[in-house]
């Protein structure tokens, strides 16, 4: 059986427990109704905005909104592009990504270290090499917050298209592309959060200490903008949004490669530890 | 140190050869020295064949025990499992091959220079006291834990070469706990995939092993909600599933009620002859009754190693129990096979040991002291051959 198999079954069954278990229910609805909560209340400041701003023409509005994007990704062209998004799903976009993390600490904190704790591993390691057990188990778990995270924003979508937001077409468009976005930015934390996983035998040892490296990572991240240490902030997985959603493709995908670059490093060095340890 | 008994086991620990483990060394070299041709081959598997023959004479059955001393002579033909049959494998002499395997965590030393030979088609014993190491050479066999020391091998391969053992290994973990919200259907086939059974005939895979641990109403019922008996069968189908070669049962009875731990052990026993069986348990009735042989383990090492009957020297010793009345102990004593006898007064049990090399068995001994304790009006209340398990065990642990 060649390692791809291997890792299409293990992953296969943490999808189905995923999405059978309590946790995954809870979380899945959770997000939806968050998710919907917060789709809701952009698009009432947005109403408030035209009613109160009436003076303002939709061309200022967007004018505005280029300077802000571009001040903000530094980039005129990456400016001008977002101008043009849909304003609630750019909103939930950035929602999604400073949520996902928490999103997979309470997924996937007993995504290796559950196994662990009663020994039900040694089922798997009998049947399938250590590593693909390991990657199956990431891919697993990047599968089950990559579905959970559409569902919210296929909500968003409906909810945005019924209030008039965008046009549907525009919606969906943006809607997919921004979540495609989302997906490198979430492999990174679902490899970092299996890496922690797979080092403790106790899972509630192993959720504290995925908060703690998540919170590491954002505190590095501040001071590396606090200090300007580029370096620093190059840690923290979400620091790649702006390379990702960037108009010009050489950033797009400096990016990518960045995030595909973190997920095989901590996906392998989880693989790693898991095969040399006992179990 | 790195003696080789006859039935093949390699028996490499320190200070094995002190007080009774040395008995069996001892008592196999010189057994070796008086048969002629006994010592053919390095490994010391390799019976002559007059040695045979002379045993043969007697109603031993045929039976394919490979650690007996009475086994037939190789004869180049090896051991082939259903499974490997199955999967068109290449048969194999060894299964598992422990080669001064030594295993610490820290500072302590759980398993110390272990050396074992299991020979292919065998049933074997892994026995010894709490923190022996059992457990630790079993995980060692399976590849939950990698030795520190020393060359494992499983049907020629490490135990963590998965892709070449996989389906030709199924393994009973002592406590690792069945996945609680999987369906006992789903897992199996689940687990019957990863084994690279093709996809199709999976489920009759599972429902076979389920059937077969008589549980086939159990297959919409999550693991969590199985009983300890219930959830140890499923443990157990899921070991047998795919008709593997090496089958590793660590205390498959433990904890189970009579009637389930007989089941499981009539279970086994239907296993015999089809694979090589490993079976570590604490019960030693349970392994006197379906092992070939086994090695005994004591803080980290083998203190001894053998066939059953080795280890229990029955072809080698009886015990009579008298009640109260005539004991003519040294009429027996002058029986013309009889070697040696111990009267202990306070008991009422007389030992009689034998020399099986001259073409006598155990049950011809048994008639022939009966005869001459009935002959005597000795009242007679129990008979056995050699000294069971459990007093071997206890002999040679602390």
């Amino acid at each position: 059986m060649s390692p791809l198999s291997e890792v299409r079954f293990v992953a296969q069954r943490e999808l189905r427990k995923s999405f059978r278990s309590a946790k995954g229910i809870v979380l899945l609805v959770l997000s939806l109704l968050g998710g919907t909560a917060v789709t809701l209340l952009l698009a009432w400041v947005q109403q408030l905005k035209r009613e109160k701003l009436t003076n303002v023409t939709p061309e200022m509005m967007e004018s505005a909104r280029e300077d802000a994007m571009t001040q903000a990704f530094g980039d005129p062209a990456t400016g001008k592009l977002l101008a043009h998004t849909p304003e609630v799903l750019l909103a939930v976009f950035f929602i999604t990504i400073w949520l996902t993390p928490l999103l997979i600490s309470l997924l996937g904190f007993d995504n290796v270290s559950g196994d662990m704790q009663h020994k039900s591993v040694r089922y798997w390691t009998l049947r399938t090499r250590r590593a693909s057990y390991m990657v199956g188990k990431w891919l697993g778990l990047w599968t089950t917050v990559s579905a959970i995270t559409l569902t919210m924003h296929a909500v968003i979508w409906v909810v945005c298209i019924a209030r008039g937001e965008a046009p549907a077409g525009t919606a969906i468009n943006w809607g997919l592309k921004l979540w495609i976005i989302t997906l490198p930015i979430s492999a990174v934390w679902c490899g970092i959060s299996t890496l922690v996983s797979s080092i403790f035998k106790t899972p509630i040892l192993s959720l504290l200490a995925t908060f703690a490296v998540f919170f590491v990572l954002w505190v590095t991240f501040l001071i590396g903008l606090r200090f300007n240490v580029d370096a620093l902030t190059y840690v923290y997985p979400n620091t790649y949004d702006g390379f990702l959603i960037n108009a010009r493709i050489d950033r797009t995908m400096i990016g990518l490669g960045a995030c595909i670059g973190m997920t095989a490093l901590y996906v392998g060095a989880s693989s790693f530890l898991f095969t040399k340890r006992d179990l | 140190m790195g003696a080789t008994d006859e039935a093949g086991l390699e028996t490499a620990s320190p200070g094995m050869n002190a007080g009774a483990p040395g008995q069996i060394e001892s008592e196999s070299e010189k057994k070796k020295s008086e048969t002629p041709g006994m010592n053919a081959g390095a490994g010391g598997t390799s019976a002559g064949a007059g040695g045979v023959k002379a045993e043969t004479k007697s109603d031993a059955p045929p039976m394919s025990n490979p650690y007996a001393k009475d086994a037939p002579a190789p004869t180049g033909e090896v051991f082939i499992a259903e499974g490997a049959k199955k999967r068109k494998k290449k048969p194999v002499e060894v299964a598992i091959r422990l080669t001064k395997v030594t295993k610490r965590f820290g500072v302590k030393t759980a398993v110390d220079g272990v050396s074992l030979k299991v020979r292919a088609g065998s049933v074997y014993g892994l026995i010894g006291p709490n923190g022996a190491g059992k457990t630790t050479t079993f995980s060692m066999m399976a590849g939950f834990l990698q030795p520190t020391e020393g060359v494992l091998e499983v049907l020629g391969y490490s135990p963590m070469q998965v892709d070449e053992l996989r389906s030709r290994i199924g393994v009973l973990p002592q406590d690792a706990l069945l996945p609680g919200a999987d369906k006992v259907g789903e897992f199996l086939v689940h687990m019957a995939r990863l084994q690279d059974i093709p996809s199709d005939a999976c489920e009759e895979a599972a429902r076979g092993v389920l059937a077969e641990v008589d549980g086939r109403d159990w297959w919409n019922v999550k693991c969590g909600s199985l009983s300890h008996g219930m959830a140890k069968r499923v443990q157990l189908a899921q070991a047998l599933i795919g008709d593997p070669e090496v089958v590793l049962l660590d205390e498959p009875t433990a904890g189970l009620d009579p009637r389930v731990a007989y089941e499981v052990r009539q279970l086994i026993k239907s296993r015999k002859g089809r694979c090589t069986l490993i079976v570590s348990s604490h019960n030693l009735q349970e392994l006197e009754e379906i092992c070939d042989g086994a090695a005994i383990l004591d803080r980290g090492r083998v203190v001894a190693s053998g066939s059953m009957n080795e280890l229990t020297a029955s072809s080698e010793e009886i015990r009579i129990k008298l009640s109260p009345g005539p004991s003519p102990i040294p009429l027996v004593r002058d029986l013309p096979m009889v070697k040696r006898v111990e009267w202990d007064d306070e008991r009422r049990e007389l030992v009689v040991y034998f020399d099986r090399g001259q073409g006598v068995d155990a049950e011809q001994v048994i008639g022939a002291v009966l005869w001459v304790l009935l002959q005597n009006q000795a009242r007679i209340s129990a008979v056995s051959k050699g000294r069971g398990l459990e007093q071997r065990v206890m002999e040679l642990t602390d």
